[in-house]
């Protein structure tokens, strides 16, 4: 009997949380836990394709890893009782105590080793890379290809997140109610920051990074699966995948960037816009909206839009002035100003810039000069208009919105010919 | 024996590759920009697969460069620092190979058969101290 490879490869990556989670439960040692998880990993694909996947995966490689790691163990205890000369002082039992007051699922484990990856004593970083690593089970290759740094460097990155989590002495389980909230927002916070690392970036020569877009959508669907209660987490999901059903037609065949508005819309992903409408719907109203159910119902306003002309601007000006009151940045009041100007037009969207223009906070990035030319064209004033995509052009760092802004620029020097 | 292999190329050569309408240079064709990529991605996973790639990465435009003096012990920052048409390091690719003359052969694969003057440096990396003859 055999199983494809590509089989054997998706259920050991949904495995691996579970396992890993499951050791650190019974013996702590995270780190030592991650190696031997990872032994058994690398047994577990040389040997399931040929012999065929064993009835109990998961605890066919708990039992192996498990195994590995008592050795890991041992062998450090014995390397330390070398070095430090001194008797043993902890006896293999201690690390052997389970929680005995409540039953643990195989899925609570992925959950806790998420919140532990999370951990506010680690840079973001450093919870994204070890999250990525430990309930991703993306390699350590791959989590360096897709931020763009050498694979010696995130290697560091882990190491060392990992030593701070045993430095810290937390210990394996959820955090106590009173830390909970917090947790849980460093949490989302970090699986936002790994979907916008794989959606920012267009194709191209970063396409490897869409893996990551993917993955944050199935770490918060994890999530959401176990809180379904918690509202944000619904948000956050619903804004995910409400954004990611855009991504067919956010790029051109070049992959230039195309804006939303010139987006061919028959290209986004209608299931995804069902399945996050419908997340929307149910969440919102059930409480005080935070804000990602806030920019998820934004995202839901331009996805159900049949073209850009019809959508709802007003409801979307109203929700950008609830999220200003949650959470007032120059990136919330320039999306603001766009939505502004669609409904009174582009004179009123100029003068929100013109008070934005003093914090050079949002001034430094390329985004606000882009969407003052798009007003100043929108007005008919062409050679501003002009002026203003030359400066978003010089400030940007991304060769594609480059390209798209000198594009813009060209347009508007040499008018089409009749 | 790791190598340094380093591309130039100035404000204008990038405002080039980014189709700015009123550069120094006609702009690039989206073709000629996507057979660009094509070929440094090719090189690339050509050095990944041979296992000889250390690390390759491009700078970003001169003119987001910064230049930074001390002045009475106080940093002096300049913005930009180049002139239009200075060539700078534009990007490079660390290669880790057996030979002086293979990290040249690999050198040559970067230089554009069709840019006529272009040119890219190869320079050995230090491997240790003892080297510096310190």
């Amino acid at each position: 009997m055999s199983t494809p490879h590509r089989d054997v490869e998706g259920l050991l990556r949904q495995l691996t949380p579970q396992v890993l989670g499951a050791l650190v439960r019974r013996y702590g040692h995270f780190a030592t836990a991650e190696d031997a998880v990872q032994e058994a990993l690398v047994a577990a694909a040389l040997r399931w394709p040929v012999d065929g996947v064993p009835e109990q995966p998961r605890g066919w490689l708990v039992t192996v890893a498990g195994r590995r790691l008592t050795d890991l163990l041992r062998s450090e205890q014995a390397r330390r009782e070398r070095e430090a000369g001194v008797a043993r002082r902890a006896p293999a039992d201690a690390w052997l105590a389970p929680p005995a007051d409540q039953p643990v699922t195989a899925a609570d484990d992925s959950l806790v080793l998420l919140f532990l990856c999370c951990h506010p004593a680690l840079s973001p970083d450093a919870q994204i890379a070890l999250t990525l690593r430990a309930v991703g089970g993306l390699t350590t290759a791959e989590i360096a290809r897709a931020f763009l740094v050498p694979e010696a460097t995130m290697t560091r990155r882990i190491s060392r997140a990992k030593q701070r989590i045993r430095a810290s002495g937390v210990p394996f389980g959820l955090p106590p109610a009173g830390d909970r909230a917090a947790r849980l927002g460093a949490v989302l916070h970090v699986l936002y920051l790994i979907f916008n690392e794989g959606y920012a970036s267009t194709s191209g020569p970063h396409l490897h990074r869409s893996a990551l877009a993917a993955e944050a959508i199935r770490l918060t669907r994890l999530l959401h699966r176990h809180l379904p209660d918690e509202g944000e987490v619904t948000g956050l999901l619903a804004l995910m995948l409400l954004t990611d059903a855009r991504r067919p037609a956010r790029t051109g065949p070049a992959g230039e960037p195309v804006p939303m508005a010139e987006q061919d819309r028959s290209r986004w992903d209608a299931a995804a816009i069902r399945e996050g409408v419908a997340l929307v719907e149910a969440v919102l109203g059930r409480g005080p909206a935070g804000p990602y159910q806030i920019q998820a119902a934004i995202a839901a306003l331009h996805d159900e839009a049949p073209e850009a002309e019809t959508t709802d601007w007003p409801q979307i000006v109203a929700l950008y002035e609830l999220l200003l009151r949650l959470a007032d940045n120059p990136v919330v009041r320039l999306n603001h100003a766009v939505a502004v100007a669609m409904v009174e037009g582009p004179q009123v969207g100029l003068g929100l810039l013109a008070v934005l223009a003093t914090d050079v906070r949002v001034t430094e990035g390329h985004r606000f000069h882009a969407v003052r030319a798009h007003l100043l064209e929108r007005a008919g004033a062409k050679a501003e208009a002009r002026d203003a995509y030359l400066v978003a052009a010089r400030r940007s760092t991304s060769p594609p919105h480059q390209r798209y802004l000198h594009a813009r620029a060209t347009r508007l020097t040499d008018p089409p010919p009749e | 024996m790791k190598y340094m292999i380093m591309l130039y190329g100035s404000q204008q050569d990038y405002d080039a590759i980014a189709g700015r309408p009123d550069g120094g240079k006609p702009p690039m064709s989206p073709e000629q920009v996507a057979a660009m990529h094509a070929h440094m991605a090719e090189i690339h996973q050509k050095l990944v697969e041979s296992g000889e790639l250390v690390d390759g990465q491009g700078l970003t435009a001169p003119v987001h460069a910064r230049r930074v003096r001390l002045r009475s012990g106080t940093p002096v920052v300049t913005d930009g620092p180049y002139p239009e048409a200075e060539e700078v390091l534009a990007g490079y690719t660390i290669v880790d190979c057996a030979s002086f003359d293979r990290a040249t052969e690999i050198a040559a694969g970067f230089v554009d058969p069709d840019a006529t003057g272009q040119y890219v440096d190869v320079r050995p990396i230090v491997e240790n101290v003892d080297e510096l003859g310190l």
